[in-house]
């Protein structure tokens, strides 16, 4: 072995360790994600019984921002940290959730009906937000506890890398529902011209 | 093999292999920050939303500021690491999206159109905006999925070969230098605008002599 070689090889190693490392944990990351997730859309009470024992109206603007802020920016952060799920080559490659790429299509799906509703004042959107969130994080917590996690006889057929010929068609379902989603999301702000259905003269008049 | 040429495989792995782990953690995070900027960007008419149930103007500028900085910093930092689409040696060398130059291009007329019109506050200027957004998304998502991490799938050998960068570094190299050609059209025009307003308000104002004082503006320590 030439002193080439040798480089060659811990070069592929310390590339390919390193991106395995980068979505393990990810990976790891991605349960707590998901409680956070759940925790706060499961919160709302909590947070709405607080904001009405506030006496000034400044700190209940701020608690309600401060909540939406966080509770919406996790379910984003969800989303983006899910994206290693709709790339066949680590699907393959890694131990991941099989249905992990579902369960962020639904996040996605939470994140469409915020857009194009108002769940925290329209009953149907929160129940909407609420089935799709419930239904993801079955998506991703049976096969994650039950598969990568567990050691029965079926976990081989929750896990991406030893089942992956579901793994790379549910990660092809997954990107067209992504896809179908971030079109209707575009075609609706590009329709209201980014501003939300019901105009108020009062937002306009606040912009300027 | 002495420990000598051990340590000389070992130095010279961690330069390279450094080299090669920066350029592929960009490449990693791409999709991550513009999955962000996309969202962002679509999410206005629900932070607007959000904005019209403040019932303080402070807790409402709050918010609307953290989402102008967090929207528009995201943008900006997405084509400032696109910029390694522009650089020649990793484009025929490493596995990039083959059209990932035209992508950062159309994120950067998305900056320029925000640069040059009120696009919060024209909605044909949002819709364009918007437009070269999701055009730029297209061009990025596309490759980097079904070409860059689809090389184990041999039903998409054909399209990953065509779509990657250093399977198909000709046609890869032209398009940078257009998409560069583009880029360089782009700022140059912002970079006149800029001038050319700068020149307008700051000229303005210097041949304007200095209104005297009337009796309606506060002297200078007359309440104390």
């Amino acid at each position: 072995m030439s002193v080439q070689d040798l480089t060659n090889a811990i070069v592929a190693g310390i590339n390919a360790g390193g991106e395995q490392f980068l979505e393990g944990t990810l990976a790891a990351v991605l349960p707590m994600l998901w409680l956070a997730i759940i925790g706060l859309h499961l919160g709302r009470p909590y947070i709405l019984t607080m904001i009405d024992r506030f006496t000034l109206r400044l700190g209940a603007d701020l608690l309600w921002l401060v909540y939406v802020a966080l509770r919406d920016l996790l379910i984003v952060s969800g989303v983006v940290m899910s994206f290693m799920f709709f790339f066949p080559d680590v699907v393959v490659t890694d131990a991941l959730p099989v249905t992990g790429g579902l369960a962020a299509a639904a996040l996605f799906g939470v994140l469409l009906v915020k857009l194009m509703g108002d769940p925290d004042h329209e009953l149907f959107a929160f129940r909407l937000t609420s089935v799709l969130l419930f239904i993801g994080a079955l998506c991703y917590f049976v096969p994650y506890l039950l598969g990568v996690m567990g050691s029965f006889p079926f976990s081989p057929a929750l896990v991406t890398n030893t089942n992956p010929g579901l793994a790379v068609g549910l990660a092809y379902v997954s990107v067209a529902l992504l896809a179908i989603m971030g079109a209707i999301a575009a075609w609706y702000t590009l329709r209201t011209g980014g501003r939300p259905e019901e105009e108020e003269a009062v937002t306009e008049s606040w912009q300027r | 093999m002495k420990p000598d040429d051990i340590a000389t495989a070992i130095t010279q792995a961690l330069v390279q292999g450094g080299a090669q782990w920066l350029v592929s953690t960009i490449v990693a995070f791409l999709p991550v920050l513009w999955t962000m900027t996309l969202i962002l960007h679509l999410g206005r008419p629900y932070v607007l939303r959000t904005l019209r149930r403040c019932g303080l103007r402070l807790g409402a500028d709050i918010w609307w500021m953290s989402y102008l900085i967090l929207r528009d910093a995201l943008l900006v930092a997405t084509f400032a690491l696109s910029w390694v689409f522009f650089l020649p040696k990793i484009v025929s060398s490493a596995a990039l999206p083959i059209t990932g130059s035209l992508s950062a291009l159309c994120l950067l007329i998305a900056l320029a159109i925000k640069l040059s019109r009120r696009v919060d506050d024209d909605k044909n200027a949002y819709r364009l905006s918007t437009a070269a957004l999701v055009l730029g998304a297209t061009l990025y998502y596309g490759p980097q999925v079904f070409a860059v991490e689809a090389a184990s799938q041999p039903y998409l050998a054909g399209f990953a070969q065509a779509f990657t960068s250093n399977t198909n570094p000709g046609i890869a190299l032209i398009l940078m230098w257009i998409a560069l050609l583009g880029v360089i059209v782009v700022v140059g025009w912002m970079f006149v605008r800029t001038w050319m307003a700068a020149s307008r308000s700051m000229g303005g104002r210097m041949s304007t002599p200095a209104a005297p004082p009337t009796s309606k503006e506060p002297v200078a320590g007359a309440g104390q």
